[in-house]
């Protein structure tokens, strides 16, 4: 273009062929561009969906409960999905805006000395400030970050809270004052901000003005040169069209640093996002030996565990120590205990879900699969059918899903199951009590036909007289079909009820009548 | 009212600040337009002068431009930025007091469906969304529509009517696109949003029933269904972010090609001798400057489903825009409203949640004072429910509860919540101080009151070996509590209310017997001295003297 200009006013030769190469040029430019940002894209989604994928297998591999000490359901959804994106958002355009400043400055800065090394000369020394002032302010607004740091996540998380308290809050009369609260928090909350906001967008203020001001030096350099007035260097070589090569090359010379000042924002999302993935993508720290079937001992034995000892990643204490048991096929077992003294983990490890720290977990192959009731009975989005045909092995009728409902203590009329089967339960539509749900998971497992039963606490959410005719239905029909039943419970009336009862207190097995 | 115009209303509120920003982004461009102009045309009218071949060349007038408008640029992008935040900030702190009222006033069953901590955390995202409008959208088209007219005016001004007719042409191409990105890409990102809502319940399932997946083996297709959804998503995501990007360059590329063209027109307009050369120059530089307010425009209407989705997630829940709130959220006690005495009588009552098959039915008592009742009975039969209505929180299916004669949903809500203190089985803390906490609705208790109270459930002796006393902070969700302890907080915090009718459910639960047992001999003059419900499961731990009401199997 430059030259083309240059042509036109000084007569010297054709114009419209330098034109046709500008037209050229724009469009080369833009598709490049437009491949540059493709591909940051594709490399974005290949890191993420790596990361979902990952995610998800350390999950499995850790199993149940270490996953629960690694937050509760919903952060591990925002780790995969909120997380995750921020992590992406650092390939898809930190990475190649830190390309891009290392690289075109640099051919930039060649092209424009080879025209003025002056004019060259005066880019060269305005980038190096950027940084510096940057890193400077950077530094600041860090500082203020960090000292704000955990005001600012109170106050954001005020809202959060008072929502939850919307019951408690009406009782005391102090909604229209929470309200108000709220504002508050909000407003104080954007004055936080602000003043973080401020300094980091100084920084950017910065970064614009020095580039500001050297395209204009670069552009009144070259006036006065052409000019004449510039009496030094290769001021005297300097034509219309270098000197206009040089000034359109300015801006384009600025412009990868100030994508790069904008993405900054992403690099500083993604070092938290991977603070917080980092730890939770760790292997769990117990390093015993996976369960094995059970193939040379005799088929009444189910499970086995032999000098089992188990420790939670932070705690020194192990939660269970030197544990023997064993267990034959058809025993109706009760694991009692004060709370705390392992009832849990001995239930997680005969279901799998945990490895021992030191000696060895063998099971049956009538272990596998087995049915799981926790203390609150998981129901997934879906139908009550859904919900009930999750551990059935084959397509039960309909009226087998009813008779398993009605052993379970929850008949199909109910008025909460206003659609019977159909009627839609699960994260949306709470519907069902966590006593309902509990049944729920009953009618479940003896859908499933499993021939080993893990119940851990099942009927803390039932009041005594319920608890005690669903158990008397259940170890009914667990003896009848030959089921063999580990429950770990506190309730007296529970443990009366079983054959076998093993103590635990402080991780060791204090007593096991069993024969 | 549709969702756009409940975005306009919602930002109509900070009007002046977004008008300022807006104004400021306008000056930004404008500034680097005249930066870039002004440095061409000075450059070749000191090429021609240097020369020879311009005569009367002033140089330091536009040297001072060239500096001033760098200078300017600056400075309107740091305002820029500043009050664009600014706007949005305000706004979306107005929003969240708008949500938490329209929340407070939603019927209380639908109320409760927001305790899941999830639906919280999807509202709080898409307040959030709502801050790309005016930075992204609206600023944007109003601030280049600005620069271009001041453009397209100045070419008009120095050259032939083709010079402005090609700027706005080039503005009005930019805008033909936008609008058609924002008709292809609303409903896809609309979709988006939907689509990863419904990720969002799928990943609860997997990572909240792991336990019951892993044993009835079907982590299997929970994954492969999480994999299909990622991969959908994916597919999605990248197409929506590739066509944006891609909208960005091809505008750039418009606006490049127009800068040739315009240059290819005053070349010949220069041969011509209609314009000068250094006109010339500018003239296409100015059309090249375009560039940064044009090129943002289509990507970005491409993506505006997502905050338009938001907003229509927002009106569904109850939300109006913030300055149209209405009413106080809790109406204020009008001295006439006072019961005359606190008489609570049930009578022919039933409750539950379907009239055609009521949990208890036929009941019919009188509370007194001295004696207060206790009602036991299997879990699941309705205790709780009873309580509720009882409170006045749920309608009966038939039959009343009468306060003074009157039926309860005949009370205003202040009071009814004045002589009804209800303590459910569930305790909430807010996380704020102790004080906090137990002055909530009443601001007026002394330090020594709730010492006091504090002092009845024997939390007083721990909080003052803590050292920080009332202004502890209880924690997120009372993460610094036990159960125990919270639990004789929220016994604490109906002590301080000191209502003539109280109703506790399982007032003691987690504690340990023995604390049970001092706990209740202190409190039991506090009962007796009013009309006192407690819902138990172990009636036995309670006085003899007590009145007992049994919920059997069946109802009443």
């Amino acid at each position: 273009m430059a030259w083309s200009i240059h042509l036109a006013f000084f007569g010297e030769g054709e114009v419209w062929p330098w034109l046709g190469l500008a037209v050229l040029a724009v469009l080369l430019r833009h598709g490049l561009q437009i491949l540059r940002d493709w591909s940051g894209q594709q490399l974005a989604f290949a890191v993420r969906a790596d990361l979902r994928e990952e995610l998800i297998a350390t999950a499995t591999r850790l199993g149940p409960v270490h996953l629960s000490h690694r937050g509760h359901s919903g952060s591990w959804a925002s780790r995969y999905q909120e997380q995750v994106d921020a992590l992406a958002g650092y390939y898809a355009r930190y990475l190649p805006a830190l390309g891009l400043t290392v690289a075109v400055p640099g051919l930039l800065l060649a092209a424009a000395f080879s025209q003025d090394w002056v004019a060259g000369l005066l880019l060269l020394l305005s980038a190096p400030l950027i940084p510096v002032f940057m890193a400077l302010i950077g530094m600041g607004s860090e500082q203020i970050h960090q000292a704000q740091q955990e005001r600012q996540n109170r106050l954001s998380g005020h809202f959060l809270d008072r929502l939850r308290a919307l019951d408690l809050l009406r009782r005391s009369l102090a909604l229209e004052a929470a309200r108000h609260d709220v504002a508050k928090a909000a407003e104080d909350y954007r004055r936080l901000s602000m003043r973080v906001l401020r300094i980091a967008f100084l920084s950017s203020a910065v970064m614009e003005f020095f580039s500001a001001v050297a395209i204009g030096l670069v552009a009144i350099y070259v006036g006065f040169a052409l000019l004449g007035f510039v009496e030094f260097g290769p001021a005297g070589e300097l034509t219309l069209f270098s000197g206009l090569f040089v000034l359109l090359l300015a801006p384009e010379y600025f412009q990868p640093l100030r994508q790069f000042a904008q993405s900054y924002h992403d690099r500083a999302g993604a070092i938290a996002a991977a603070a917080e993935l980092a730890p939770v993508l760790q292997p769990p720290a117990v390093t015993g030996q996976r369960s094995e079937p059970l193939a040379t001992v005799s088929d009444t034995a189910l499970v086995e565990l032999h000098n089992v000892t188990v420790r939670y990643e932070a705690d020194a204490q192990p939660a269970l120590y030197g544990l023997q048991l064993h267990i034959r096929r058809g025993e109706q077992i009760a694991v009692v205990g004060p709370s705390g003294s392992g009832k849990s983990t001995l239930l997680a490890l005969c279901a799998g879900f945990i490895q021992p720290e030191s000696g060895s977990v063998t099971t049956g192959a009538a272990a596998r699969p087995f049915a799981w009731i926790g203390q609150r009975g998981h129901l997934f989005h879906g139908t009550l059918r859904e919900n009930l045909l999750l551990g059935a092995p084959y397509n039960s009728s309909d009226a087998e899903l009813g008779d398993a409902m009605a052993s379970a203590g929850l008949r199909l009329d109910d008025p909460t199951l206003p659609q019977g089967l159909d009627t839609p339960i699960g994260e949306d539509s709470r519907g069902l009590s966590g006593g309902q749900a509990q049944r729920v998971a009953l009618a479940r497992a003896l859908l499933s036909r499993s021939l080993f039963w893990l119940l851990d606490e099942p009927t803390s959410a039932l009041d005594p007289q319920t608890e005690e005719d669903l158990l008397t239905r259940l170890l009914a029909h667990a003896r009848e079909q030959g089921i063999t039943v580990l429950v770990a419970t506190h309730q007296e009336s529970v443990y009366r009820r079983l054959g076998r009862i093993v103590r635990l207190a402080d991780g060791q097995l204090q007593e096991d009548n069993g024969v | 009212m549709s969702d756009l115009s409940f975005l306009r209303q919602l930002f109509r509120r900070r009007r002046g600040w977004t008008t300022l920003a807006y104004l400021l982004m306008a000056l930004t461009w404008s500034a680097a337009i005249a930066l870039l102009a002004l440095s061409g045309w000075f450059i070749t009218a000191a090429a021609l002068a240097g020369a020879g071949l311009l005569l009367g060349f002033d140089l330091f007038t536009p040297s001072a431009g060239i500096r001033a408008a760098a200078l300017l640029r600056t400075l309107a992008r740091y305002g820029e930025r500043i009050v664009g935040h600014e706007a949005v900030l305000r706004v979306l702190a107005d929003l969240r007091s708008a949500s938490f009222a329209a929340i407070a006033r939603l019927p209380l069953a639908d109320q409760r469906r927001m305790r899941s901590g999830d639906l919280q955390q999807r509202l709080l995202a898409d307040i959030d969304t709502l801050d790309g409008v005016p930075l992204r959208i609206t600023g944007p088209l109003v601030a280049a529509a600005l620069a271009v007219l001041g453009a397209a005016g100045l070419a008009g001004w120095l050259a032939p009517w083709p010079a402005p007719l090609l700027i706005a042409g080039a503005a009005a191409a930019t805008l033909a696109a936008s609008a058609v990105a924002a008709h292809f890409g609303q409903p896809r990102s609309r979709a988006l949003v939907e689509r990863r809502s419904r990720e969002r319940v799928a990943l609860l399932d997997y990572f909240g029933g792991l336990p019951e997946l892993l044993a009835y083996r079907r982590t299997g297709s929970y994954e492969a269904d999480l994999r299909r959804r990622e991969r959908e998503q994916a597919r999605a995501v990248l197409l929506q972010e590739r066509v944006a990007l891609s909208a960005d360059q091809a505008v750039q590329a418009v606006v490049a090609l127009g800068a040739l063209a315009m240059l290819a027109l005053a070349l010949g307009w220069h041969g011509e001798g209609q314009i000068s050369a250094p006109v010339a120059v500018l003239l296409a530089l100015m059309t090249l400057g375009l560039n940064e307010a044009l090129s943002s425009l289509p990507g970005a209407l491409w993506r505006s489903g997502e905050s338009l989705q938001a907003a229509s997630r927002l009106r569904r829940l109850g939300v109006s825009p913030p300055g149209t709130e209405g009413p106080p959220v809790q109406p204020f006690c009008r001295s006439g409203d006072r019961p005359a005495d606190a008489t609570f009588r049930v009578e022919d009552l039933a409750v539950g949640f379907v009239e055609q098959a009521p949990l208890l039915s036929g009941l019919a008592f009188e509370v007194e004072v001295g004696r207060p009742l206790v009602i036991h009975g299997a879990s699941g039969r309705g205790k709780t429910t009873l309580l509720e209505t009882l409170a006045g929180e749920r309608l009966p299916l038939a039959g009343s509860v009468a306060l003074a004669g009157r039926p309860l949903e005949q009370w205003p809500e202040p009071v009814r919540y004045r002589a009804i203190g209800y303590l459910p089985q569930q305790n909430t803390l807010l996380d704020d101080t102790v004080a906090a906490n137990l002055r909530l609705g009443l601001p007026g208790l002394s330090d020594e009151e709730l010492w006091a109270a504090l002092d009845t459930v024997e939390l007083a002796d721990p909080l003052r070996r803590e050292g920080s006393g009332l202004d502890y902070r209880t924690g997120e969700r009372g993460r610094r509590f036990s159960g125990g302890q919270a639990r004789r907080l929220s016994l604490a915090w109906l002590l301080l209310r000191d209502p003539p009718v109280v109703l506790l459910d399982e007032p003691f639960a987690g504690l340990d017997a023995s604390l049970e047992e001092r706990i209740l001999a202190r409190v039991t003059p506090w009962l007796q001295n009013r009309r006192a419900v407690l819902v138990t499961h172990a009636p036995e731990r309670l006085p003899e003297g007590w009145a007992r009401l049994a919920i059997g199997s069946g109802g009443q």
